[in-house]
C-alpha cells in the first residue's frame, strides 16, 4: 500500500508534512518545536510541555482534558521533549482512531483544534502560567531526572555520554537538571513559552488516511498564531581529537556491572558515508549476527546483552553490556578486540551480507509503524533532505567491504565507563 | 478452515486445525511490509509439576526451566539459529512468561523460508551437557540484570505477597541457584511433554497468502510421525483466597520509592468468553476507579502523591488473576489508603453511568489502535487463544458491559483481604 508525502509551508512559516496512507486504523498528529540543546534552557524546555498539557483556556483542568480524550475514542495525547543531537525538540502528539471506524466525522477537526488550544491558548494568570501546575510539574520533573538511576543500563549509557562530552552541549540531559529547577517560576516559564512559540522552527506531521489539500487548509486555518524571527539551530561539532581514552568507574550498590564505551565516529548524518557507518555499527553490534553478540555473549558467556548503537546527529557510537563485576577487564578486552578486528578488516563476507539484510529488514519495518515513519521524516526535515527508506537501503546495499574498513579507521574510543559496586577492587589503567 | 471475521473493524482471521493437533491462525494484513509469525507452546514458568505420561507420580522440575529451554532451542548442531535467520534477513526472537513460551520472527521477504525454519528449529531440540552448561552463564547475567531492576522487583515482590503457593510467585527465569542444577535430561523431558503440536499454536500475520502458509506448515510436519495425544495434566498447588502478606518492602538504588498495590482475584477457574468478559469488566472498573479521568487519580496527582508513572492493569488467567496499580510515590501507604477510601465510597454510592459510557468508548479506541501493531497482535491473540478467547470479539463483549456488572465486580474483587502492597525504598 502506498505511502505518499506532501510538504507545505503554511502562511506563518510552519512546515507541514502530510504522510498519506490507508494502511492504519488511526490518524497521527505530531507538532515539533526545535530548540538548541544547552544547559541554560534544557530544563525550561523539559518543563514547558509538562505544564502545557495540564490545561488550556478551553479545558481548564486536567480532568477535563482526560475526559475529552476518552470521549473521542481514547485519543492518545502526550507532550514531551526529545533529544536529537544537540537539538532539544518539544513535541506534542495526538493519535486518534480514524473516523471511519467510529462514525464520528468530526474527530479530525476536534483533534486539530484541541492541539492548537493546548499550544496557543494556555492557562495563564496575569503574565504567567498557573503556579500550582508549575510547582507540581517541577516536582514531577525532579523525580524524573533523579529517577534516571532506576534503570541502570540507561543510566550507564547516559553517564558515559556525559563524561565523554563534558563541555559540549550534547552532555546535557534531555530533561535538564534539578539545580536549574529552583530558578523556574510561572512568570519566567511563560516568557520562555512566548519565545518558543514565536522563535522556534516548527514542523507539523499528519499521518493517516487523509486528503492532503483539505487537511492543509484546515491546519493553516487553525494553527494561525503569529510568529517572530525564527532562530536557526546550530550544527553539531562532530570532529574531536582524542589523545587517550578516559576511564571512569562509578560505584553503586548493584549486583551487575554495566559497561558502556563511548566512541567518536567522525561522521556526520549528512556525510555520504553515513550509510556505511550504519553498516559498520550493525556488523559490530547490531543484533544476533554481530561481533559483540557472538563474542561477548555466545562465545564467552559473559553477558545477556551486548550491543552497539549510533547517536546519529552527534556522530557518536555507544557500546553497552551488563556483566559480572569481576569480568570487567575480560569483557572490555573482548570489546576492544572486536573494534580492532573491524579496523583490521577482519570481517567476513557473510558478516557483511547478514548485516545488510538485517538493516534492510529493520528499515523496511519503519513503514509499518506510524511513530517510526514520523520519526524518519522528522530526520529528513532536520537534515533538509528528501530521501526515502528504499533509497537508504539501496545505499547500504551498495556499500563495499573496503568502505566499511575505511570507516573503521575514523572510529576512536573516547570514554570507558563502568558502573561497579563497592566490592570491586581497584583496577589497573588500560 | 474456519473463518473468524469482524467486518465492522475490517479484520479477518483464518483458523485451521491440523490432524496432529496444531492450531494454525492466519491474519492477512494487506499493505503491510513486515510479516510476522509466532509459534508458541501452552507452557510457561508456572508449569513445574506435571504428569509426563510415563510415570504415575508427578514430576517436579527446577524453577526457570521453561525459560532455559527457550534459550537452548536456539542452538543446533553446528551453529546457531540466529545465523540462519540472519541469512534470510529476518529477526528471530523468543520469550517465556508464566503460561506460554513463544518463538517468533519478523521478515520483510522470504516469509515462507523463515516459517519453515521457525517450525524446523522449534521441532528439533539439540541439547548437550556442554551447551546446557554454557547457557548458565548467560542466563545468570539475565537474572542478575532483573535483580537490579526495581521495576521488575516491585512486580515480583507483589506477586510473592499475593500468593502463598501458586508458582506465579516465582521469577520466570528462576534463580541463579535453581538453574545451576538443570540438566539436558530434564530439558528433554519438558520438551517432550509440552512441545507436542496438540499443546501448540502458530499465528501468522502480514501480507501473506493463506494457502501457501498452510501448505508450508503441513509440509514441515509431513515427514514427522507424531502420535496423537491428549492434554497434559499440570498440577498446581492449592492457593487460599486471601493474600500471603499484606506488605512487602525491599531496598534498592532508586531515587524515590516505587510501589504496586495488588488485588488477588478470588473469582477464578474460567476460560473463553466468560474470562474475556471478566477481563473487560475489570478493565472498565479500573478505569472508572483510578484511570486518568477519575477524581481519585486527579486528586492524588494534584496532591503530589502520584506522578505520570502511575499505571493500572488486570491480569486474568484461567487459574489465577490480579489487579495492580502503582508507580512512584514518596508515600505509597498513603496512596493505598486513599484508593481504599475511594473503593469504599463507590461501594456505598455506586458508580456513575456517564463514566461507564466514556470509558467504554476509550477502551474501544484503545483496542482499534492496537490493531495497527502487527507484532503485538500476534502474541496477544495467541495468548488469548490458549485460554479459548477469540480476541476479535472484544468490541462485542465490551459493548455488552452494564453498570451492574461493574458494580458487582467492584464489591467482589476490591476487598481489603485480597489486597497487598509492594514497595521498593531507596537505600539509606
Amino acid at each position: 500500500m502506498d505511502i505518499s508525502t506532501y510538504d507545505y509551508k503554511l502562511d506563518n512559516g510552519i512546515d507541514l508534512h502530510i504522510i498519506s496512507t490507508k494502511k492504519f486504523k488511526t490518524v497521527h498528529f505530531n507538532i515539533f518545536f526545535h530548540r538548541a540543546l544547552n544547559k541554560e534552557t534544557a530544563t525550561f524546555n523539559a518543563l514547558l510541555p509538562r505544564v502545557m498539557k495540564r490545561g488550556c483556556q478551553s479545558f481548564n483542568d486536567t480532568i477535563q482534558i482526560e475526559r475529552f480524550l476518552e470521549d473521542i475514542y481514547g485519543a492518545d495525547f502526550d507532550a514531551d521533549v526529545l533529544k536529537k543531537g544537540e537539538r532539544q525538540i518539544i513535541g506534542f502528539r495526538l493519535d486518534i482512531v480514524h473516523p471511519k471506524y467510529t462514525g464520528d466525522d468530526t474527530l479530525i477537526d476536534k483533534g486539530l483544534s484541541f492541539l492548537n488550544d493546548i499550544i496557543s491558548k494556555p492557562l495563564t494568570v496575569d503574565q504567567g502560567f498557573n503556579q500550582d501546575y508549575v510547582e507540581q510539574e517541577k516536582q514531577n520533573l525532579k523525580d524524573m531526572i533523579e529517577g534516571l538511576i532506576n534503570d541502570k543500563a540507561q543510566y550507564a549509557v547516559e553517564r558515559c555520554i556525559q563524561e565523554m562530552c563534558k563541555g559540549e552541549p550534547f552532555a546535557t540531559y534531555v530533561y535538564g537538571s534539578t539545580d536549574a529547577l529552583a530558578g523556574i517560576n510561572g512568570d519566567n516559564l511563560y516568557e520562555h513559552y512566548k519565545d518558543v512559540l514565536a522563535g522556534s522552527p516548527v514542523d507539523i506531521f499528519i499521518l493517516g488516511d487523509v486528503e492532503p489539500d483539505a487537511i492543509r487548509d484546515k491546519t493553516e486555518a487553525i494553527f494561525n498564531w503569529p510568529r517572530g524571527t525564527v532562530k536557526k539551530i546550530p550544527k553539531e561539532i562532530i570532529k574531536k581529537a582524542i589523545t587517550e581514552p578516559k576511564e571512569v568507574i562509578e560505584r553503586m550498590d548493584v549486583l551487575q556491572g554495566k559497561l558502556s564505551l563511548g566512541l567518536r565516529t567522525d561522521t556526520a548524518p549528512d556525510d555520504t558515508a553515513y550509510p556505511v557507518l550504519m553498516l559498520y555499527a550493525s556488523i559490530l553490534g547490531g543484533g544476533p549476527q554481530s561481533k559483540l553478540f557472538l563474542n561477548v555473549r555466545e562465545k564467552a558467556s559473559l553477558a545477556y546483552y551486548a550491543y552497539a548503537r549510533l547517536e546519529k546527529y552527534k556522530g557518536l557510537m555507544i557500546i553497552s553490556s551488563g556483566i559480572e563485576i569481576e569480568n570487567y577487564k575480560k569483557a572490555l578486552d573482548i570489546m576492544l578486540e572486536q573494534l580492532d578486528e573491524m579496523k583490521r578488516g577482519a570481517i567476513s563476507s557473510q558478516e557483511l551480507d547478514f548485516s545488510k539484510k538485517a538493516l534492510a529488514t529493520s528499515l523496511r519495518s519503519i513503514m509499518d509503524s506510524p511513530q517510526q515513519l514520523t520519526d524518519y521524516y522528522l530526520g529528513n526535515a532536520i537534515l533538509k533532505k528528501h530521501s526515502t527508506v528504499d533509497q537508504l537501503i539501496e545505499s547500504i546495499n551498495a556499500a563495499q567491504m573496503d568502505q566499511v574498513v575505511e570507516i573503521a579507521q575514523r572510529i576512536n574510543l573516547d570514554t570507558i565507563y563502568f558502573l561497579a559496586n563497592k566490592a570491586m577492587k581497584g583496577v589497573e589503567k588500560i | 478452515m474456519t473463518v473468524i471475521e469482524n467486518s465492522a473493524i475490517e479484520e479477518i482471521i483464518y483458523k485451521y486445525k491440523m490432524d496432529n493437533g496444531l492450531t494454525v491462525y492466519i491474519m492477512p494484513k494487506p499493505g503491510y511490509t513486515k510479516q510476522f509469525a509466532i509459534y508458541a507452546t501452552n507452557y510457561g514458568s508456572n508449569d513445574i509439576k506435571f504428569l509426563d505420561g510415563k510415570h504415575r507420580e508427578p514430576v517436579e522440575v527446577p524453577y526457570g526451566i521453561a525459560h532455559f529451554l527457550e534459550h537452548k532451542l536456539f542452538e543446533e548442531q553446528g551453529g546457531s539459529i540466529f545465523e540462519r535467520f540472519s541469512a534470510l534477513g529476518a529477526q528471530a526472537n523468543a520469550f517465556t512468561n508464566f503460561n506460554m513460551t513463544a518463538y517468533l520472527f519478523s521478515s520483510t521477504n522470504k516469509f515462507y523460508d523463515c516459517l519453515n525454519l521457525l517450525l524446523d528449529f522449534v521441532n528439533r531440540p539439540y541439547f548437550t551437557d556442554e551447551n546446557v552448561e554454557k547457557e548458565k552463564g548467560i542466563i545468570a547475567q539475565e537474572i542478575r540484570m532483573y535483580e537490579d531492576n526495581p521495576a521488575w522487583r516491585v512486580y515480583f515482590n507483589l506477586l510473592g505477597a499475593l500468593y502463598k503457593n501458586y508458582p506465579v510467585k516465582n521469577d520466570i527465569a528462576g534463580t541463579v541457584e535453581s538453574i545451576t542444577g538443570i540438566t539436558k535430561e530434564q530439558l528433554y523431558l519438558c520438551y517432550e511433554t509440552f512441545y507436542h503440536p496438540n499443546n501448540m499454536a502458530i499465528f501468522m500475520i502480514g501480507d501473506i497468502d493463506k494457502e501457501q502458509a498452510i501448505d508450508t506448515v503441513k509440509q514441515s510436519f509431513a515427514d514427522k510421525n507424531i502420535p496423537k495425544r491428549g492434554d497434559v495434566k499440570r498440577i498446581y498447588p492449592d492457593e487460599p483466597a486471601d493474600v500471603a502478606q499484606a506488605l512487602v518492602t525491599q531496598q534498592l538504588e532508586v531515587a524515590i520509592p516505587m510501589f504496586y498495590i495488588g488485588f488477588k482475584d478470588s473469582d477464578i477457574g474460567m476460560s473463553g468468553n466468560k474470562l474475556m468478559k471478566k477481563d473487560i469488566v475489570t478493565g472498565v472498573l479500573l478505569n472508572m476507579l483510578i484511570g486518568k479521568s477519575s477524581d481519585t487519580y486527579q486528586s492524588l496527582y494534584e496532591d503530589g502523591l502520584i506522578n505520570a508513572t502511575f499505571e493500572k492493569d488486570y491480569t486474568g488467567e484461567i487459574n489465577y488473576g490480579f489487579s495492580l496499580m502503582g508507580g512512584e510515590s514518596q508515600q505509597p501507604l498513603k496512596v493505598q489508603d486513599r484508593i481504599m477510601e475511594a473503593i469504599n465510597k463507590y461501594k456505598q454510592s455506586g458508580l456513575n453511568v456517564n463514566d461507564l459510557d466514556r470509558v467504554k468508548r476509550k477502551m474501544l479506541g484503545d483496542f482499534l489502535m492496537s490493531l495497527n501493531r502487527i507484532d503485538s497482535i500476534a502474541s496477544v491473540y495467541i495468548a488469548a487463544a490458549f485460554k479459548d478467547i477469540n480476541l476479535i470479539d472484544y468490541p462485542k463483549v465490551l459493548d455488552e458491559v452494564r453498570i451492574s456488572d461493574v458494580e458487582e465486580r467492584l464489591r467482589q474483587h476490591f476487598d481489603e483481604k485480597y489486597c497487598a502492597i509492594s514497595i521498593i525504598e531507596p537505600k539509606k
